[in-house]
């Protein structure tokens, strides 16, 4: 036959028992909540050190293309001027225009190949189209070019999205807390709807964190 | 004699209990908002550095873009003059009755000008009408043609200062936000001592707690207004 007394010692029990598994759900989320704030900065970092290599790669790129429209200019200046000396009528000059031709230019037209000597680099204004050129060499370096560091920064927007709602669970999960451990304290009598109420608070929080993790799971197509 | 005042010793519990509620759901409040402050103030950062990173890449691109434009302009400049300088020694010549210098010459100064002709077309500087001298006697506009290169450079800075500008905004929140936490810790232990102690003591540190709280939730609004 039960008595007041076993009852509320009974009550202790799983209260306590309540207590240690809310303290185990509170310790859970928030290792969980830490969890997602480090993977955000470790995409963060990801996404800046390919920034740094993308950035690093592009600049490269630049420089080559400016580098070969330099060729390129000394190049078709030299040829517009040796174009006046082959059509010259005095054959000294007419002869050196030939060595030039045969010795001096084929290297001139090995290093501004292809922004030159390929009607594709010109605009239609006659200008070198640099652009075009580092275009190319852009897609020659793709394995680096090609890295995205946006796409990294954003998979960080989304984990530190889910962080802040993942906060909000903890935070009730931690506040169910305090109510089980005032009822398993109080002497007073309202003792049962104290621990309903942290049963709810608990339950709420739970249901909450549960929902933010299977939401932003599927968001990211699957990924923790 | 009032005996009552010191014979009932759960006198102020239920307050101090209330107090602490009171305390936590506002460490919860303020510990959800350091987090917000805290990713905001990471994501500024981040930016930041990835706008500062786009700066080095679009001042080294100018760079290059400007030595090869002034590089241009200054060839077709020294070919211009040296086809000049050559056709005036040409009409001296011509005067002197030399008539093989005069010839030498004056193709000398046709080989300047049809470089000086190619340099032409090759220059930025010279062929688009934002840059290009009005006239022969003028220069090219450089101030436009620096504006321009620059430009992007420029808009990439002020993104850049702007996120830097957020960063340590969000930041110095966030640093505040540990304070008042840490304010608010200390009135969980005013209350904790209220709760162990006689009812008289009890109720004197539940007023200095309530002035904690009070301090706490002040400062958390003067955060969140600034």
């Amino acid at each position: 036959m039960d008595n007041p007394q076993g009852k509320s010692d009974r009550l202790a029990i799983w209260i306590a028992v309540l207590t240690a598994l809310v303290s185990l759900t509170t310790a859970l989320a928030a290792w969980r909540t830490a969890a997602l704030g480090s993977t955000a900065g470790d995409l963060i970092y990801q996404g800046m050190l390919n920034a740094v290599k993308k950035q690093a790669v592009a600049n490269e790129d630049w420089r080559q293309a400016y580098q070969e429209a330099g060729y390129a200019r000394d190049y078709l200046v030299f040829l517009n001027g040796l174009l006046i000396r082959e059509n010259s009528t005095d054959p000294a000059t007419q002869e050196q225009a030939a060595q030039l031709r045969t010795y001096l230019l084929p290297g001139m037209k090995s290093l501004a190949t292809p922004l030159g000597t390929d009607p594709v680099y010109f605009t239609t204004g006659g200008l070198l189209n640099v652009q075009k050129r580092f275009n190319d060499l852009e897609k020659q370096s793709s394995d680096l070019s090609s890295l995205d560091p946006q796409a990294s920064f954003s998979q960080s927007d989304n984990y530190y999205a889910e962080q802040r709602w993942l906060v909000v669970g903890t935070i009730l999960i931690a506040v169910s807390l305090f109510w089980l451990g005032l009822s398993q304290l109080s002497h007073l009598r309202p003792r049962v709807l104290i621990l309903v109420l942290g049963i709810i608070v608990y339950g709420v929080g739970l249901v909450w964190c549960l929902g933010v993790e299977v939401i932003f799971f599927f968001l990211r197509g699957g990924v923790l | 004699m009032n005996p009552s005042g010191n014979s009932n010793p759960e006198r102020g519990k239920t307050l101090v209990l209330l107090l602490t509620l009171l305390n936590m759901v506002l460490v919860a409040t303020i510990s959800a908002l350091q987090v917000d402050v805290t990713v905001r103030s990471n994501q500024a950062n981040r930016d930041s550095q990835y706008y500062a990173i786009q700066v080095t890449g679009s001042l080294v691109q100018t760079g290059a873009q400007s030595e090869f434009d002034l590089n241009t302009y200054s060839k077709w400049l020294a070919d211009t003059q040296q086809s000049l300088v050559a056709g005036y020694s040409a009409l001296q010549r011509h005067l002197a009755n030399d008539q093989a210098g005069y010839e030498r010459l004056t193709l000398e100064s046709l080989i300047f000008q049809a470089q000086a002709d190619q340099a032409k077309t090759l220059s930025v500087l010279l062929t688009d009408p934002a840059y290009a001298p009005a006239s022969d006697q003028a220069s090219p506009n450089i101030s436009a043609y620096y504006a321009d290169i620059n430009a992007n450079s420029v808009a990439l800075v002020q993104k850049q200062n702007d996120a830097s500008d957020a960063y340590h905004r969000w930041n110095n929140k966030s640093d505040s936000y540990v304070a008042v936490l840490t304010v608010l810790a200390i009135a969980f232990f005013l209350l904790g001592v209220a709760q162990m102690s006689q009812p008289n003591i009890r109720l004197l540190f539940s007023a200095f707690a309530t002035g904690v709280i009070s301090i706490g939730f002040i400062w958390t609004l003067i955060i969140l207004i600034f």
